[in-house]
């Protein structure tokens, strides 16, 4: 830091969770083992969490841009036409609910060593996933022709964006399910068990973000 | 587990280079330089367009058009000027272009945290600069459709770098290479990248929506005979949301490479680094709240422009801790006025002057009934565009060794510079006076508007003109520039100066260094130097003493 003479070599050490760390008091560093805060093969499990936190807080930015110009129009405009809530969104709701379930099993499955329990449950959850954005766009082709479009009205034009933009960050989360539960772990930086971890942060926050925009949806009427 | 950590570092390396090789090529220095070759690109056509449009404002009033040219053919002009310069030049540049060459390297590492999102975050630029400049060749509906697929584009670029720069920083460092003691361009590239996670985020969701409007027919935007209230102010807010934030990207950046030259070329530690680090940190959160400066006349609840006028006075604060820092970090410097030095002090003189008038700006009273266009352009170029590029060429003078192993010509660089800066302030502090006089009524003052406009005209001419006395160093040094063969030809300070120029790909032969001190041990007397590099350990030290 500025201001620190070479002599005296005063450290102000803050306590830091990433890289760095103060070296050993020897003065050998470098790829000499030991004396780490952490052990090294976690630093790239916990930098793609760290990723997959940052990437959530943009996702979630995005979105809520959206939703407070939902709000703004929505109290303001005397002629808002809501969108009823298809009944199968609730059966979609229903199924990404249990996929939040059937992960953290599988995740718990992985954990003690199961590898078999661990792919069928993962397998389970991919399907619901797919399920969830298959019966969104049935939703949609049932509103389609009930003469329902985005032209029709603010109402509708928002739920149209909040449910496409959220069915497509969704299958964000489903490529990430596939990509864990195909691939072959063996030489890679990353354990199985790591990168499901990582995974289902992004799947339950897409779980939460989805029920979010059902209560907005739903109670905007 | 040292073999994991390793293995892990050299998968990152090993990707980095590609299957593909050179094209795709995902490796840290190579991303960095092709997003400063993309900026080079569009300062070349944004100051190609200026030139059109001084051109065409000289000769308006005389109620002639001498330059083919249509209200729509102008207004995509001018459209096209801005992208170009807001999000090539000042964006890219400062933060992708350095900070993906420079952050592994200053921060000890061997590669980004995601070598792959480096080269997709380039290639959704370049593709983003391709669609944005071919937008212009449209009709003007097709044309805006066009530039907001652009700007989506441009946007997920900017996150995904975004998230690469952070992560890289956060875990990525080298062991000793504690929060504070990152050097502070680094602090700057680390803020600006959380930042721009939050804005291009709401960048993205106006234009989908506004995409949505133009596509699929919705409304969000637009007044239809069956909606009463149109929703203009609220994209107004979203983009003065984003777009002032976005200021704040391009200038944080700036503010780290002055501070770190400023420190490096007068032999002394950074006034009160913290200091520095605290106001870059206030400096980026003010940006969010001050949108509504942007909004003065668009029929804001009566007691809205006093809070935001408030908030953007306010900045104030933060940019005098700077300016202070700055100040203290020169007096009583052993000052050494390399070219690179040159722009580093034209940024400081530039950010004050232009900030001045930023003071008088930020009163709605002020805003709305004494200025025209004229002023706010003269103040956001002189603070925001002249200064940012002064503080991009001074960045590229320092690093330009390290990067491609040869020296610019000083010579030519520093009539460069005294040319520019001359040029810059005649051209935009008239362009200021030009925004009082127009609001003027008397004859008297439309006689000098039109004189004043013809000789921005002439003065903007020939300012660009001085600039190919840059490219004509930039690419003859590239070839035939003096080598400098030296590791560390300023006696700087920190790790990207203890590798060879340029670095090797693996950045750090023989290991990665550990980091035993600060980033700013300067004028500090030790064997013959003045400074003491961070990765010298203590043994060393004692030996050297």
């Amino acid at each position: 830091m500025a201001g620190t003479s070479v002599l005296d070599d005063i450290e102000l050490i803050i306590e830091d969770i990433g890289g760095g760390g103060k070296p050993p008091a020897g003065g050998d560093g470098g790829d000499a083992g030991g004396g780490g805060r952490r052990a090294p093969g976690n630093s790239s499990a916990r930098k793609y969490a760290i990723a997959i936190a940052l990437g959530m807080v943009a996702i979630l930015v995005f979105f809520m841009a959206i939703a407070a110009a939902f709000l703004v129009l929505r109290t303001s405009n005397p002629e808002w036409k809501s969108v009823p809530v298809p009944a199968l969104l609730w059966m979609n709701t229903i199924a990404l609910l249990c996929s939040s379930g059937t992960l953290e099993l599988a995740r718990k499955r992985l954990g003690a060593a199961d590898e078999r329990g661990f792919k069928k449950l993962w397998l389970l959850t991919t399907l619901l996933g797919i399920a969830f954005v298959a019966g969104q766009v049935v939703a949609w082709r049932q509103l389609v022709a009930a003469g329902v479009y985005g032209s029709v009205s603010q109402g509708a034009a928002f739920f149209y964006v909040f449910t496409a933009a959220h069915a497509v960050h969704l299958m964000g989360g489903i490529c990430a399910l596939l990509y864990v539960g195909l691939r072959k772990f063996g030489a890679a930086a990353v354990t199985r068990l790591a990168a499901a971890e990582v995974t289902s942060y992004y799947w339950h926050f897409m779980d939460a973000l989805w029920v979010f925009l059902l209560a907005l949806l739903f109670l905007g009427k | 587990m040292k073999e994991l950590n390793n293995r892990s570092e050299d998968e990152a390396v090993g990707r980095a280079r590609g299957a593909f090789g050179g094209i795709f090529s995902a490796e840290h220095k190579t991303v960095g330089l092709r997003f400063l070759w993309l900026a080079l690109l569009s300062v070349v056509i944004g100051m190609t367009l200026s030139l059109f449009m001084r051109v065409q404002l000289s000769h308006q009033a005389g109620g002639s058009l001498t330059v083919p040219s249509t209200p729509d053919r102008y207004a995509a002009i001018t459209l096209l000027h801005g992208s170009l310069m807001v999000f090539f030049v000042l964006t890219a540049a400062p933060q992708c272009g350095f900070g993906y060459f420079l952050i592994p390297l200053q921060i000890g590492a061997r590669e980004m945290a995601f070598p792959r999102l480096s080269g997709v975050s380039f290639w959704m630029t370049a593709a983003a600069l391709a669609g944005i400049t071919a937008s212009v060749f449209f009709t003007p509906a097709a044309g805006a459709t066009i530039w907001l697929l652009g700007v989506v584009c441009f946007s997920i670029g900017m996150v995904l770098a975004a998230l690469n720069l952070s992560v890289t920083v956060m875990e990525q460092r080298a062991r000793g290479m504690t929060m504070p003691r990152l050097p502070i361009t680094v602090w700057a590239w680390f803020l600006t990248a959380i930042l721009s996670l939050l804005i291009f985020s709401v960048l993205s969701a106006s234009s989908v929506l506004l995409l949505s409007d133009r596509l699929a027919g919705t409304h969000f935007f637009g007044v239809a005979p069956q909606f009463s209230v149109s929703a203009t102010s609220i994209w107004q807010r979203w983009f003065w949301f984003f777009a002032q934030a976005e200021v704040y990207v391009a200038m944080l950046p700036c503010f780290g490479i002055v501070t770190h030259l400023l420190s490096i070329y007068s032999r002394r530690p950074v006034w009160s680094e913290r200091l520095a680090v605290l106001a870059l940190c206030a400096v980026g959160l003010f940006g969010f709240c001050i949108w509504g400066e942007h909004m003065f006349a668009s029929g804001l609840n009566p007691y809205t422009p006093l809070v935001f006028a408030m908030l953007a006075s306010s900045l104030g604060a933060p940019s005098v801790l700077l300016l202070i820092c700055w100040f203290g970090t020169l007096w009583g410097g052993a000052i050494r006025l390399t070219t690179a030095m040159l722009f580093a002090l034209g940024f400081v003189s530039l950010f004050l002057s232009g900030g001045l008038s930023g003071i008088f700006l930020a009163r709605s009273e002020f805003a709305g009934s004494s200025t025209a266009d004229a002023l706010v352009t003269g103040h956001f170029h002189l603070v925001m565009g002249v200064a940012a590029t002064f503080a991009i060429l001074a960045g590229l003078f320092f690093w330009f060794p390290k990067m491609f192993g040869r020296r610019l010509n000083e010579t030519l660089g520093k009539i460069h510079f005294w040319l520019t800066f001359a040029g810059v302030y005649v051209l935009f502090m008239t362009m200021h006076w030009l925004g009082l006089l127009d609001r003027a009524s008397s004859v008297s003052a439309a006689a000098a508007i039109h004189g004043l406009r013809t000789f921005l005209t002439f003065v903007a001419v020939a300012t660009i003109s001085a600039q190919i006395l840059f490219f004509v160093n930039f690419f003859w040094s590239l070839r035939r520039g003096e080598p400098c063969h030296a590791k560390n030809p300023w006696r700087a300070t920190t790790l990207e100066w203890s590798v060879a120029s340029p670095p090797p790909s693996e950045n750090f032969r023989g290991g990665v260094p550990v980091v035993f001190r600060g980033a700013y041990e300067l004028g500090v007397p030790l064997a013959g130097e003045d400074f003491v590099p961070q990765h010298v350990g203590p043994e060393e030290l004692a030996k050297l003493r």
